[in-house]
């Protein structure tokens, strides 16, 4: 299993993080400086790492004004920022998932895969749990349907 | 009958009525005693058991949404004025209303009223065009981005539902939400901020209506704190179709084809849902994704399958899914579907869910056996799923088969007509209104005041809303929602044109949509409400150069629980008045939607919403050359106010504003009002009209303060020549909201000519345009001088959401 993530390259305008920064300060919730966001792929299936990226480079990100990162389900990634992962709970019409499939299979690669998608918030400054949940729960993730970790 | 793993048989014919009761909120079937009895009745005659997918089926065909039970059943209703009661009983509401109106008025160009998918009226000699409006409430509320997406989506089948399918030209999206500044602690506790909903919703219809490369050219937005828990979330599509086009038949032998998105556990009891008040927990299942990519290519395929003739018929999945789909296309001949045909979106469904499912971007087809392989061939080139899944019959029963075994079998005529009557008690208490105490106001508080009144969130502009839907695709837009003189200005505009020659070749004709509604009338008066909602929706079309004499109507009802007999009592005087409107101005309704139920709880105490009626309008133009936008012209011009100025400030942006008590909401007087809209239109098209703007929200002073801003222009205003009713003060005469008004620009050559087309009516010549771009308004009689540069007044309008 592998998880791409597509951050917005340096020198360009993370538009989701400053928008996610900018509802922040509307709740009135102090102490956030910075909101980094990244589109999370969750690909499940008989790929190798070299087919991942692929799918990533080719598929997912622009390669102009976005990076992306690959991550297999045994690395543990340490990160400086609070993280708020939000994805689709299980049942629940993931549409962007099925485009994806769709394309998967239009690059050539026929093997079969699974895939979930979802949003990753990096949250800089200093934030104890209990704002991160409000924050995840308020703003970030539905949670009649979808699901939230907080890393 | 058997039951097999998947499908049970429900325990029915033993059950007391309080059992009865609680087999029907346990299974979220929203059907009432009378209901349930009928169920069993129907049962014991067949001396059997239901399987569970016949209750579901039974529930999904009787809800409220699809049948509308509170507008068709029996309402006993009473009338209070002063002490004087009088009492009537109606048999169906929407029939001895609204629908009766239409029959009276017998249109020769409504080619399709009140029985289809959406209404059609007639374009030109070979097309007609349909228009419908949805609401989508309850699904927002839970999940704003979705349950709006899905509400347009839904809206957008509708259209292609219609007859054999029209080709959507235009969307409209009308909203009510909470005040969008409540701070956050006030919000109550399980419940989103009003801000979060308004973002999410406007997301969802940007997103869904942007991707189906669809335009969407008209709205409103209205705010007010009774919205809060509940939203209201309008959309509407409009969509032209050939006149050949516009009857389906459905024949014994027909074979069922499903077209387009798997079917999947989204939106289980939709329907039935529509019909329970909201809670803070809500079943999961009720939630809807949208996906615009399948339905566009739904669209674009159908189309080709409708002009090669690969169908018969056709109709969406909406809500109830395939079971009212098919029930609704095989009520006369019957039909035999095979449940573990149709294409899931993943395993574990057991039958009643397959057949009751709300999975989106699915459409229902009746195909002729000789069609067969051609029409699947050319929606499986285009990628899109389209399978056969059974047939109409001849026996007019309802034949559900999963594996080989029948898990339900029910006689069509019970399903659609078994459903008893409800009889609902409606009282209505008619309010004296009273003039309110005399408002006076000085020059500078006057002034205070037009920027407090533009600023306010009912008036403000909703640029930040509309820049993000895609007005201007397929290229047909003529009058556009935003209008603007010079790249700085920006003004609204009354009523969208459209122009569609890429479908109708050679044509001159366009379609204007508009619409109007005021809850604020309505807390005081819902007769009033709907009447003004009717003028409004006809005076923003008359505005942009729509013939007052081929216009057309929809209704969109959003109440509150008509269990409360006070509350179906006041839609009752609503749907009077859209009779009475209907037959005054000579103007059809031809199709209509009601939301019942708009209720939440905070805690343990229940709400209901403030009523509202929207009332969406269509007409066709003759010739689109002959159309005018609200900005000032050019310096020099006069300025006409067309109608007369009443005392009528009751439920007006100024007396919320100033918390002014007492006032009379605004009358329609619609004899007075019809002659002007008439003159209009021939004044329009002699080519004497610069610029024409409705006068409504805020009155005179706000309509003529946005012609100028959004001209980048000056006015200079005499408010002692303004026509009034009786003796007015300033304030009374800048901000009431008096029905049948215009504010119209004419070129000095032309005044001759346009005072002979407005010979008898009531109007003045109340000013000049200037090139200054000051905005002047004065009474030397009252000694007061408004005067304001007319880019502070757009800043004040146009400052107010800027997110």
């Amino acid at each position: 299993m592998f998880e791409i993530e597509i951050f917005t390259k340096e020198g360009f305008k993370d538009s989701r993080g400053e928008h996610v920064l900018s509802k922040i300060s509307e709740v009135e919730i102090k102490g956030i400086t910075k909101v980094d966001y990244a589109s999370v792929y969750i690909i499940d299936g008989d790929i190798n790492k070299t087919e991942a990226k692929t799918i990533a480079s080719e598929l997912l990100s622009d390669k102009i004004t976005e990076k992306f990162e690959i991550s297999s389900n045994s690395d543990s990634k340490k990160s400086k920022s609070s993280v708020i992962e939000v994805l689709y709970k299980k049942g629940v019409t993931d549409t962007v998932s099925e485009s994806v499939i769709k394309a998967i299979k239009d690059l050539g690669i026929t093997k079969e895969v699974r895939v979930k998608t979802g949003h990753k918030y990096y949250l800089h400054g200093n934030i104890s749990k209990t704002v991160l949940d409000k924050i995840a729960v308020k703003l970030l993730a539905n949670t009649l349907v979808q699901e939230y970790k907080i890393k | 009958m058997k039951a097999t793993t998947n499908c049970q048989t429900i325990e029915i014919l033993s059950l007391s009525d309080k059992q009865l009761r609680e087999l029907s909120t346990k299974n979220v079937l929203s059907l009432s005693l009378a209901e349930m009895k009928a169920v069993q009745d129907y049962f014991r005659k067949l001396k059997r058991n239901p399987t569970d997918v016949e209750i579901e089926t039974i529930a999904q065909t009787w809800s409220e949404h699809c049948k509308h039970k509170t507008l068709t059943g029996i309402i006993d209703y009473t009338e209070e004025k002063g002490t004087k009661k009088t009492k009537r009983t109606y048999n169906n509401l929407l029939k001895e209303t609204i629908f009766k109106a239409t029959m009276e008025l017998n249109k020769k160009w409504c080619l399709s009223v009140f029985k289809d998918n959406a209404g059609i009226i007639e374009f030109d000699a070979k097309n007609g065009v349909a228009f419908k409006v949805e609401t989508h409430n309850h699904p927002s509320a839970l999940e704003p981005y979705g349950g709006s997406a899905t509400g347009i989506g839904g809206v957008i089948r509708d259209i292609l539902g219609v007859g054999l399918g029209a080709k959507p030209l235009a969307n409209t999206d009308v909203f009510c939400f909470g005040n969008p500044h409540t701070k956050d602690s006030q919000v109550p506790e399980g419940m989103r901020h009003p801000k979060t909903i308004l973002k999410g919703v406007v997301s969802g219809v940007r997103d869904y209506g942007n991707k189906m490369g669809i335009p969407t050219v008209n709205g409103a937005v209205y705010f007010d704190e009774g919205y809060m828990a509940n939203p209201l979330v309008y959309c509407g599509t409009m969509g032209i179709i050939p006149k050949s086009k516009i009857n389906k038949k459905v024949n014994s032998g027909d074979l069922i084809l499903v077209v387009g998105g798997r079917t999947g556990r989204d939106g289980i009891h939709g329907a039935t849902f529509s019909s329970i008040q909201l809670d803070q927990e809500c079943d999961v299942n009720a939630v809807q994704i949208g996906n615009p990519i399948v339905e566009k290519k739904v669209l674009d395929t159908m189309l080709k399958a409708r002009d090669l003739n690969l169908y018969r018929a056709v109709t969406d999945c909406g809500a109830g899914g395939l079971s009212s789909a098919i029930g609704e296309l095989g009520e006369k001949t019957g039909a035999l579907v095979y449940l573990d045909r149709v294409p899931l979106k993943y395993d574990g469904l057991v039958p009643w869910e397959i057949w009751i499912s709300e999975a989106q971007e699915r459409m229902v087809f009746a195909v002729h056996p000789k069609n067969k392989k051609r029409i699947v061939a050319l929606f499986n080139k285009e990628n899109v799923e389209a399978v056969f899944v059974g047939k109409f019959t001849k026996d007019k029963k309802l034949t559900l088969k999963y594996d080989s075994d029948v898990v339900a079998s029910i006689d069509m005529f019970f399903l659609h007509y078994g459903i008893p009557k409800p009889i609902r008690p409606a009282v209505y208490k008619i309010k004296e209104e009273n003039v309110q105490k005399p408002i006076k106001m000085n020059s500078a508080s006057l002034l205070k005041v037009l920027k407090d009144v533009l600023a306010d969130l009912n008036v403000c502009s909703k640029e930040w809303i509309i820049r993000q839907y895609d007005h201007e695709v397929q290229g047909q837009t003529i009058v556009k929602p935003l209008q603007c003189n010079s790249i700085e200005g920006s003004g609204p505009g009354d009523a969208a044109v459209i122009f569609p020659y890429t479908v109708a070749k050679g044509t001159k004709k366009g379609i204007v949509l508009s619409n109007g509604l005021n809850p604020q009338y309505g807390k005081i008066n819902t007769y009033k409400m709907a009447a003004n909602a009717v003028e409004e929706s006809l005076r923003n079309a008359v505005a942009v150069g729509a013939n007052i004499e081929k216009m057309s109507v929809l209704d969109n009802f959003c109440w509150g629980n008509p269990n409360n007999p006070k509350i179906l009592g006041s839609l009752v005087r609503a749907a009077n008045a859209c009779y009475d409107m209907s037959k005054a101005f000579n103007i059809p309704f031809i199709s209509g939607k009601d939301s019942l139920h708009n209720e939440y709880c905070i805690g343990t105490k229940k709400y209901s919403i403030p009523p509202v009626l929207l009332i969406s309008a269509m007409g066709v133009i003759e010739n689109v050359v002959h159309t005018v936008t609200m900005p000032l012209k050019n310096g020099g011009n006069k300025i006409f106010v067309l109608g007369i100025t009443r005392n009528e400030l009751g439920g007006s942006v100024l007396a919320k504003i100033k918390n002014v008590k007492g006032g009379v909401v605004p009358e329609v007087y619609p004899k007075e009002s019809k002659e002007i809209m008439e003159r209009i239109y021939k004044a329009i098209n002699s080519g004497l009209v610069q610029s024409c703007h409705d006068c409504s929200d805020g009155g005179l002073v706000v309509a003529i303060s946005e012609m100028a801003f959004a001209g980048d222009k000056g006015v200079k205003i005499d408010i002692d020549v303004i026509k009034t009713k009786g003796e007015l003060s300033v304030a009374e005469i800048l901000f009431s909201e008096s029905n049948g008004r215009f504010v119209v620009e004419v070129n000095p050559e032309n005044e001759f000519k346009f005072k002979g087309i407005f010979k008898d009516c009531i109007f003045a010549e109340v000013g000049c345009v200037t090139e200054d771009k000051n905005v002047v308004f004065e009474s030397v009689k009252n000694k007061i001088k408004v005067k304001e540069k007319s880019k502070n007044l757009l800043n004040a309008w146009r400052n107010t959401i800027t997110w």
